[in-house]
């Protein structure tokens, strides 16, 4: 049976800062990070698919002795080199502080400089600001990606947006 | 604004710029902006008809309204990005020995 590491993304999102990668958070931490009500036990990013990017990617999952998750929950080593993560858009990872899914293209998008436009910067608990995915970006993505666990998120989503959008219309 | 929210997720699904949007319903850019921004509000029929330029279909259906989430939205938006991640973190890792006693019950 898998034995999981307990879940957070914030020793994740500083690796990631640390090593200079170019890279986005997106699902449901994204949607968590604005206000809506949904919880996950892993952390999906959208990284840069600049080359140099991949290195530091790289260099940044190594640091988090990350291996591939297996549908088991294992984890399964595998050679951490930007050219083999180049080689796929989708990775699902298990690190020493959880699962990381790297979703270079998330569906409904064209990956990291579309998401970029709409992106906030907020701090996730590790003191430097990162970039989130836009609350619509991230309802626009479950919507595309119609699967249940998508669609089950998206009342809740769509109510969080919802309840901004009338806070700045108040002005509270 | 549902309707803006709405027409620029299915732009923007579909990869196109507001001028290729509006040049498909002939419609100048700045019509798709306002609409896109909430100035001004398309009818149902010509939200679909939007939609349906980006290459998607817009479908309806009539649920029952529950505004549940509101008090814990409201909740989560009374304190700071970091603190909601740290709630998240604190709540998902509560439920773990559930989720280890499913899995040894399914043999996983």
């Amino acid at each position: 049976m898998a034995s999981e590491p307990a879940f957070d993304p914030r020793p994740i999102l500083r690796a990631l800062q640390d090593h200079d990668v170019d890279f986005i958070v997106v699902g449901v931490m994204a949607a968590v990070a604005q206000g809506s009500p949904v919880y996950s036990r892993d952390l999906d990013v959208t990284p840069s698919g600049a080359p140099d990017n991949y290195d530091r990617l790289a260099e940044a999952l190594r640091s988090l002795a990350a291996r591939l998750r297996q549908p088991d929950g294992n984890g399964l080593d595998f050679p951490i080199e930007a050219t083999f993560l180049a080689g796929n858009t989708t990775w699902t990872l298990l690190t020493r502080a959880g699962v990381l899914d790297l979703v270079f293209m998330p569906a409904g998008t064209r990956g990291f400089d579309d998401l970029r436009r709409n992106a906030l910067e907020l701090d996730l608990g590790t003191g430097t600001p990162v970039l989130v995915a836009s609350l619509i970006d991230v309802i626009r993505m479950k919507e595309a990606a119609g699967r249940p666990k998508d669609e089950a998120t998206l009342p809740a989503l769509r109510q969080t947006l919802e309840v901004i959008r009338e806070r700045e219309a108040g002005g509270s | 604004m549902i309707s803006a929210d709405l027409l620029k997720e299915a732009r923007l699904r579909a990869g196109l710029t507001q001028a290729e949007l509006g040049r498909r319903v002939e419609r100048s850019q700045s019509q798709v902006a306002r609409w896109e921004r909430g100035d001004v509000k398309p009818s149902l029929e010509t939200l679909r008809e939007l939609i349906r330029a980006c290459g998607l279909e817009l479908w309806f259906r009539m649920a029952n309204y529950d505004d549940s989430y509101v008090p814990d939205i409201v909740d989560n938006l009374s304190v700071t990005p970091a603190e909601r991640i740290e709630r998240a973190v604190t709540f998902v890792n509560a439920l773990r020995p559930w989720g280890a006693a499913r899995e040894a019950a399914h043999g996983i």
